[in-house]
């Protein structure tokens, strides 16, 4: 069988070369592998697409691989996967009913929490931070209503650039 | 034109600055421009010192210095200042130093629009009427027929409005991101690398005077906010004033914030956006090793544009020469545009 795949990678030199090794030693065939250096992603990433064909648990395998190497992979047959967004809160976040504030992001279309860790100074106050997938190109989205929601709860917001 | 008689208004860090560059680098100005400048009067909050004839650079800045008033210079010392050393003298160009109001934008917005009047042309440090009343300030130039220049109102050394305007003048400007505040930069930065906590890096940079003894103007993000409003009139022609701009400051921030950001290779940055959407200073996520990334009191800037994609820019935001260098490169663009 075959697999589509998109991956991204930094710009540094080598990386090509690491996403290729796997794929052999693993036991599948490289089809196509397209990367065009020039053109860059949003987050300053080169997108390299690449088509596998073998077995499928040795598909599973690759993928799997390149997972633990730290690739992020934006398409798998041509399914648009999700990206990863992080942000931080500061405030009276638990007393200002965190469940609510999840509850809010996570009713989003095609968004979900993936982690919250949080920090609790002792007192009223405290820091979270919270990891959210969301489906490619929603990201301002989700920040204006992070901001929304915490300009409601007098939060302190903290996202990305 | 082969001479041009300056005024400086201000003589603090940024004014001092200016005179002591002036000295430096007069024969490389006359090199570049063929025009010989000449400083006629400077001038701080209370007095002055004003001579037709030239005054020397250094002794201004001695006397400043051992004195605390101008007008201790031997012989031209003088007790006018404000508007009336203006009309004291015969000059070509103003250079405007005094320190940034964000309140009524005195004295600067007077002394400007008075230069103006007289047709002479202003180079300025100065972000208070900038900020306030961008628009009024540009025009009053433009109808005036004179040139207003305000590189070092943005980022001291780093050039950025002079670059997006003439450098890179075939593109149109899309946003700006940066950090354009040196002392909430330094720290951040420090947070960072000792896992201390917001007060106590703040007392220290107060003890190295990175940070003001009122450190209210960096830390809540009025600074970086005048300069937003500069960046979105002079480079995205958003006609925009203080009051536009969304403002939170670092004085909330704590270890643990910042701990937690370095879980996810982040660090967190008092970042500026500058765009037609948004007009923002806040603290932000950057990922650690991408432009953003710079420590210490140094400011940056990435300019996104619609044919070079992204330039970013990194330089030292203050500092006395630094923003004289700023000052001075506009007075040679005048110069340049006289002769």
């Amino acid at each position: 069988m075959r697999l589509n795949l998109v991956l991204e990678l930094m710009d540094v030199p080598g990386q090509l070369v690491k996403v290729l090794e796997p794929i052999g030693s693993l036991g599948a065939n490289l089809v196509t592998v397209i990367h065009k250096r020039d053109y860059k992603t949003e987050n300053g990433k080169v997108p390299v697409q690449l088509t596998l064909e073998g077995e499928l648990e040795d598909l599973k395998n690759v993928v799997k691989r390149f997972e633990e190497m730290g690739f992020t992979i934006t398409q798998m047959d041509d399914v648009i996967l999700k990206e990863k967004i992080s942000t931080i809160f500061f405030g009276h976040i638990i007393d200002n009913d965190l469940r609510d504030t999840m509850d809010r992001i996570n009713d989003l279309d095609g968004v979900s929490i993936v982690g919250c860790e949080i920090k609790l100074d002792g007192e009223d106050r405290s820091t979270a931070l919270l990891n959210i997938e969301a489906d490619i190109g929603l990201k301002q989205f989700i920040f204006d209503k992070i901001e929304e929601i915490a300009e409601e709860k007098d939060i302190l917001v903290i996202n990305e650039v | 034109m082969d001479e041009c008689k300056i005024i400086i208004m201000g003589f603090g860090s940024v004014g001092q600055g200016v005179a002591n560059a002036i000295s430096m680098k007069k024969d490389l100005i006359k090199d570049k421009t063929g025009v010989a400048v000449k400083v006629v009067a400077a001038a701080d909050s209370s007095s002055s010192a004003i001579s037709q004839e030239g005054l020397d650079e250094e002794l201004l800045v001695q006397t400043k210095k051992e004195s605390g008033k101008l007008s201790e210079y031997p012989e031209f010392g003088s007790d006018k200042n404000g508007e009336d050393v203006l009309d004291a003298v015969e000059y070509d160009c103003l250079i405007e130093a005094t320190p940034t109001n964000i309140v009524d934008a005195e004295p600067a917005f007077s002394l400007t629009l008075k230069a103006f009047e007289q047709g002479k042309d202003v180079v300025t440090s100065n972000k208070g009427h900038l900020a306030l009343k961008f628009k009024e300030v540009v025009n009053a130039a433009e109808e005036a027929g004179v040139e207003f220049r305000y590189e070092a109102s943005v980022g001291g050394a780093m050039p950025i409005i002079n670059l997006a305007k003439e450098t890179i003048s075939s593109c149109d400007i899309k946003s700006v991101k940066g950090i354009l505040n040196g002392t909430t930069n330094y720290i951040l930065s420090r947070m960072t690398a000792e896992g201390s906590d917001y007060e106590v890096i703040l007392k220290e940079s107060q003890e190295l005077g990175i940070a003001e003894t009122d450190p209210t103007q960096d830390v809540e993000g009025i600074d970086a906010a005048c300069k937003t409003v500069i960046l979105a009139n002079s480079l995205l022609g958003i006609d925009a004033t203080y009051s536009d701009v969304k403002v939170t400051g670092i004085s909330k921030i704590n270890s643990q914030a910042i701990e937690l950001a370095k879980k996810d290779d982040y660090l967190i940055k008092l970042i500026a956006e500058v765009s037609k959407d948004n007009l923002q200073v806040s603290p932000r996520l950057v990922k650690r090793g991408s432009s953003y990334d710079v420590s210490g009191t140094l400011n940056m800037a990435t300019i996104k544009t619609d044919l070079a994609d992204e330039v970013s820019v990194i330089g030292l935001g203050a500092g006395s020469l630094e923003t004289a260098s700023a000052m001075l490169t506009d007075l040679i663009s005048i110069l340049k545009n006289k002769n």
